[in-house]
């Protein structure tokens, strides 16, 4: 029966949602741009860091002693740490092995993100982190590298395969695992000759002989050779977001970016809708609705339009973080945070947008919004 | 005394630049529940501006109005839109129906506004109203769907259907031919009679303003001529 119809379905809301599609497109692309952009780049940074602290922790190594000024993710591929620490660093109270580790930093194979070349040397290297070669052998000279699983897979590669490295087509003889480290593994000698630094090291794994001591070690080797960067493994979770520098910065440039667009975008489709409907809210007001029921109505105008954007939001970002993961060799982790935080900027922004029209919708004159052409 | 609509010395006076218009010149009148009153006069003499203030969408510049024992003239800008939405029904000559709405969707965002936001439950008045003004088949139209006489009686029964004190109607029939007209202004003068609506309409013309039972015709923002229609 017809007056039964739901009021909600038949509402002026949801009939201008309906009957202006390009306004209500372009609006949902809006928000929904917003959410994907929240989404990826903070699914992106996690994914990253996380992926990091994972294989730095596999190293095995409970300290990790290196030059100050030289960060361990950052792409600078300057090798400044003279190789003779490692025997002073042997010669230290507490500690039973040391591998001396030189790391090259190279633009992903898709542009995207960037990749890291470990130059090791084997033996002191696989001991004190327990990396093995589960397929074809160890690099025996300057144009052979190994690779981790992980990338073998991601970049199809098989023993015998090529990579380039400096520009240089180096030949993949051995598959490692567990992961550790970067995930393209060199002489360090070899790394040295590439790099023009003989003699030299990125940073230098310390294995303790009691890792429940590794803080005394730790102050020792500070007390000792003052002046250097010594970190503990462990640390280095909590460490790496502010060892990239501006990674915060990046995410709350994202997070701002994302409610600007979704808020600018509302903004705009509901002040036209508002010029457009002017006679319409001069109606609303001679049936005397009051000024919260006309910011009502258009609130929650604004509020289905960015619960629509925030929905195709998530579904693209979804998408395209799944097509991230296998097509490049960046790494992504969604977290339900900021999952959450994206779904709320999306609708707020949009709240907030809307907010202007719609005051200044309650705010026109009734007279002149019924004379209004 | 119990008229429903009460004005005294009531003026107005727009600014227009420098130059000050009066459109209403100390105008005084009353109104009896039940009464329908055509007002008559020509172009510009302020029929519309007093309309408008009687509907408390324009604060007059001096006087009082007083509907159904509360002086408009007193309230804030909210309080007036609250009587409004207690007391007044509005028709405009361009029927002014939501485009985006059937005509159910017009009559229930009147009832929603009315309500405050609640539905309304009792369909009894939505029901007489709309078989009083022979519009049960067009629910389910959009205004565009609808002739202009049609859409005039759904802009009609959504000023109706909360039960306003007063309807004011502006040139009702300004926009619609004269068999049009005259169905609308039957059902406005059954509204009137059956349910006993206060109606004050506008008009310009001479039969429409006989079919209420008073007419009023102005000059000048005053009242000229008072009478009653002998044929009511
Ligand atoms: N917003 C306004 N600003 C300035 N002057 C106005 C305004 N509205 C109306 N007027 C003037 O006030 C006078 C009365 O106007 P009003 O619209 O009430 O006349 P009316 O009797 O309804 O005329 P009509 O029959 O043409 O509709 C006119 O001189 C008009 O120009
Ligand atoms: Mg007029």
């Amino acid at each position: 029966m017809t007056l039964e119809t739901s009021y909600f379905m038949d509402s002026l809301v949801f009939s201008n949602i309906r009957q202006r599609p390009t306004r209500t497109i372009i609006s949902v692309s809006g928000v929904a741009l917003g959410v994907i952009l929240v989404i990826l780049n903070t699914g992106l940074v996690r994914g990253m860091l996380n992926d990091r602290i994972r294989r730095e922790r596999g190293i095995g190594a409970e300290i990790q002693f290196t030059r100050k000024g030289s960060s361990m993710l950052s792409p600078s591929s300057v090798m400044s740490l003279d190789l003779r620490y490692g025997d002073r660093l042997r010669q230290i109270d507490g500690v039973s092995q040391v591998s001396p580790v030189g790391r090259y930093v190279q633009t992903g194979k898709s542009g995207l993100g960037f990749e890291q070349v470990d130059g090791i040397i084997f033996e002191s290297y696989a001991s004190i982190s327990g990396l093995k070669v589960v397929k074809g052998r160890v690099f025996q000279n300057d144009s052979e590298v190994i690779v981790d699983e992980f990338k073998a897979r991601q970049s199809n590669l098989s023993i015998g395969g090529e990579i380039q490295v400096f520009g240089k087509q180096l030949k993949v003889v051995g598959i490692y695992a567990p992961e550790s480290g970067a995930r393209i593994k060199m002489d360090l000698s070899a790394l040295q000759t590439f790099l023009a630094a003989e003699n030299k090291c990125t940073f230098i794994m310390v294995k303790v002989s009691d890792p429940d001591k590794q803080e005394e070690v730790q102050k020792r080797i500070n007390s000792e050779l003052p002046g250097n960067v010594v970190v503990l493994t462990r640390d280095i979770a909590t460490g790496f977001g502010r060892s990239i520098p501006g990674i915060d910065g990046f995410v709350n440039a994202v997070l701002t970016l994302s409610v600007i667009v979704s808020s600018l975008v509302i903004l705009l489709a509901m002040y036209t809708t508002i010029t457009e409907r002017t006679r319409e809210i001069g109606v609303l007001k001679s049936l005397g609705a009051s000024k919260s029921y006309i910011i009502g109505v258009i609130e929650k105008e604004a509020i289905v339009i960015s619960m629509i954007g925030v929905a195709i939001g998530l579904l693209i970002a979804l998408v395209a973080g799944w097509a991230i993961e296998h097509g490049t060799t960046l790494q992504l982790e969604f977290h339900w945070t900021w999952i959450l935080t994206a779904i709320l900027i999306g609708i707020g922004a949009g709240a907030i947008g809307a907010l202007y029209p719609a005051v200044r919708a309650a705010n026109q004159d009734p007279v002149k919004a019924l004379a209004y052409e | 005394m119990d008229e429903i609509l009460l004005t005294e010395n009531l003026t107005m006076t727009y600014r227009v630049g420098k130059v000050d218009v009066h459109a209403l010149r100390g105008l005084n009148l009353s109104v009896n529940p039940g009464e329908f009153v055509s007002i008559m006069g020509p172009s510009g003499c302020g029929k519309s501006t007093l309309l408008h203030i009687l509907g408390g969408l324009l604060q007059p510049t001096s006087g009082r109005v007083i509907i159904g024992g509360e002086d408009l003239t007193t309230l804030s800008d909210a309080e007036r839109t609250d009587l409004r939405r207690r007391k007044i029904g509005f028709v405009f000559q361009r029927f002014n129906l939501f485009p985006t709405l059937s005509a159910e969707g017009n009559l229930k965002i009147a009832e929603h506004i009315h309500g405050k936001g609640k539905p309304s439950r009792d369909n009894r008045m939505r029901l007489e109203v709309l078989k009083l003004l022979q519009l049960e088949n067009k629910m389910r139209h959009k205004p565009l769907e609808l002739s202009g006489g049609e859409q005039q009686r759904v802009a009609i029964a959504r000023a109706v259907i909360n039960r306003p004190a007063i309807i004011l109607a502006d040139e009702p029939t300004g926009n619609l031919d004269s068999e049009n007209s005259k169905i609308v202004l039957d059902m406005l003068s059954r509204l009137n009679r059956e349910l006993g609506q206060t109606i004050v309409m506008i008009t310009h013309n001479p039969e429409a303003a006989a079919v209420a039972r008073r007419t009023i015709e102005m000059r000048d923002g005053t009242i000229v001529k008072d009478y009653l229609n002998a044929s009511n």
